[in-house]
């Protein structure tokens, strides 16, 4: 193992005003949550604010993190919340999701057993709407109202398209392999 | 750890967005607990530039976190971002109100120590200190801090009376506290024209930069009193009945153009 110190570590680091651990911290996390926030919002200057939002936000309470789990998925939580906000203010900008996955080529499949299983299928059937809903809300653990404010739609609309979408896999899943 | 990790594919298809729900959920599953594939996507990131965005990140921690008196307006109900704008005023800087009181409580001393001479020299300080710091409360120059925080559009007005009233419900109860040490009326004499040099400020900062405003009424005022205190006399008297009742009409009139004029407040136009 190397001797390099770990992300709870240099959180604690950052609360006594570390700078350089600070720094750290930003070179190992700012990119792939800005990767992962751009899946979600199109916008890159509103991803730019939202991973500056969750350094400040990391930076002002560093003991936000309880030191239980990974410091990465902590920082994620704030993140997606920090771009959440930062459309609500901004208003009228929608998280538009391209409907990039749609239809990979067949050669393309990866070696993913969920890709072989019948989720992997059923999820593919899913309408760009709802597969963006469960993203949200399953994946990222947004509450109605926040995937609501995410993409832009009513929170009715989340709560029928997340209720149709389970319905639908379950029915997907119930069937067996298709 | 399981031993599985992004292959080169699967990043390359989650970087550019090309993966089905299922890999990508996968893919962010196994990164949040994965130091080494996150270095990888790291070094793949191609959607925003990640050194200027640490500059962005370094200066907006720099700016300090709501200060007491920020906490203060808060509370009194003002809009955060609001409370922001008027407690960065370089005028709420501890070192810079440690000077006003300084000189305020040198003067108040010597006055306190008795003689007339004493008295006409905090007459001669109390009423320009509101303006003064008024002044610098919301000059560019003095201010260099208000650029960052302009960033929209704001109606200068609001900025300046919210700041004034602020930097006056920070500076007279300062200066009331000193001239509670000064024998006889004159302590609260200076009231008055205090409010009116305020106003004049104002007003003239629709002309000129906030800052030479209050440095020229400053500088006529201290004038003034030299050319009083030469003369034989009580320091109280300049000070009662009619000079009142001027100072009170000087104050009216300076706030009535300072209305009209407001249009003219050219220093609080965003930078940008």
């Amino acid at each position: 193992m190397d001797s390099r110190p770990g992300d709870a570590t240099l959180l604690l680091a950052v609360a006594e005003r570390d700078m350089g651990a600070f720094r750290t911290l930003y070179e190992r996390h700012a990119g792939w949550l800005a990767i992962r926030l751009a899946r979600r919002c199109n916008d890159r200057d509103l991803v730019a604010d939202a991973v500056q939002d969750t350094f400040v936000v990391v930076w002002q309470r560093p003991r936000g993190f309880r030191g239980d789990g990974d410091v990465a998925a902590w920082l994620w939580g704030i993140a997606i919340r920090r771009l959440v906000s930062r459309l609500r203010t901004r208003g009228g900008v929608a998280a538009v999701f391209e409907d990039a996955g749609a239809a990979p080529a067949a050669e393309d499949q990866v070696l993913l057993s969920v890709e072989y299983g019948d989720i992997g299928q059923a999820l593919g059937r899913l309408s760009p709407e709802m597969r963006a809903v469960i993203q949200a809300v399953v994946l990222d653990g947004l509450s109605a109202r926040e995937a609501a404010q995410l993409l832009n739609v009513p929170v009715s609309s989340v709560k029928t398209r997340l209720y149709r979408a389970k319905a639908y896999l379950r029915a997907a899943l119930a069937e067996g392999p298709s | 750890m399981t031993g599985w990790h992004l292959d080169d594919d699967m990043l390359r298809r989650y970087v550019g967005r090309a993966d089905s729900l299922a890999e990508g959920a996968s893919a962010e599953q196994h990164l949040l607990s994965c130091e080494p594939c996150r270095a990888r996507v790291n070094a793949a990131v191609d959607v925003i530039d990640l050194a200027a965005l640490w500059d962005r990140t370094r200066d907006a921690i720099e700016v300090p976190r709501p200060s007491g008196f920020e906490r203060v307006l808060r509370a009194a109900g003002l809009p955060a971002h609001e409370a922001r704008l008027v407690a960065v005023a370089s005028a709420f800087r501890g070192v810079w109100l440690a000077g006003v009181a300084a000189v305020l409580a040198f003067a108040a001393l010597a006055a306190a120590v008795g003689h007339a001479r004493g008295v006409w020299l905090f007459l001669a300080v109390a009423p320009v200190v509101p303006c003064l710091v008024v002044a610098s409360s919301y000059d560019p120059w003095m201010d260099p801090a208000l650029e960052p925080e302009l960033v929209t559009p704001y109606p200068a007005l609001r900025l300046v009376l919210l700041r004034t009233i602020a930097v006056l419900a920070l500076a007279l109860p300062a200066v009331l506290l000193f001239g509670l040490v000064v024998p006889g009326e004159t302590a609260f004499a200076w009231l008055l024209p205090a409010v009116g040099f305020v106003a004049v400020v104002l007003a003239a900062s629709t002309w000129f930069s906030p800052l030479r405003s209050a440095i020229a009424v400053s500088c006529a005022w201290l004038a003034v009193v030299a050319l009083l205190a030469a003369r034989p006399g009580s320091p109280d008297a300049m000070l009662q009945g009619r000079a009142q009742a001027g100072f009170l009409a000087l104050a009216a009139a300076s706030f009535v153009i300072f209305l009209l004029r407001r249009r003219q407040l050219r220093q609080l136009r965003p930078w940008r």
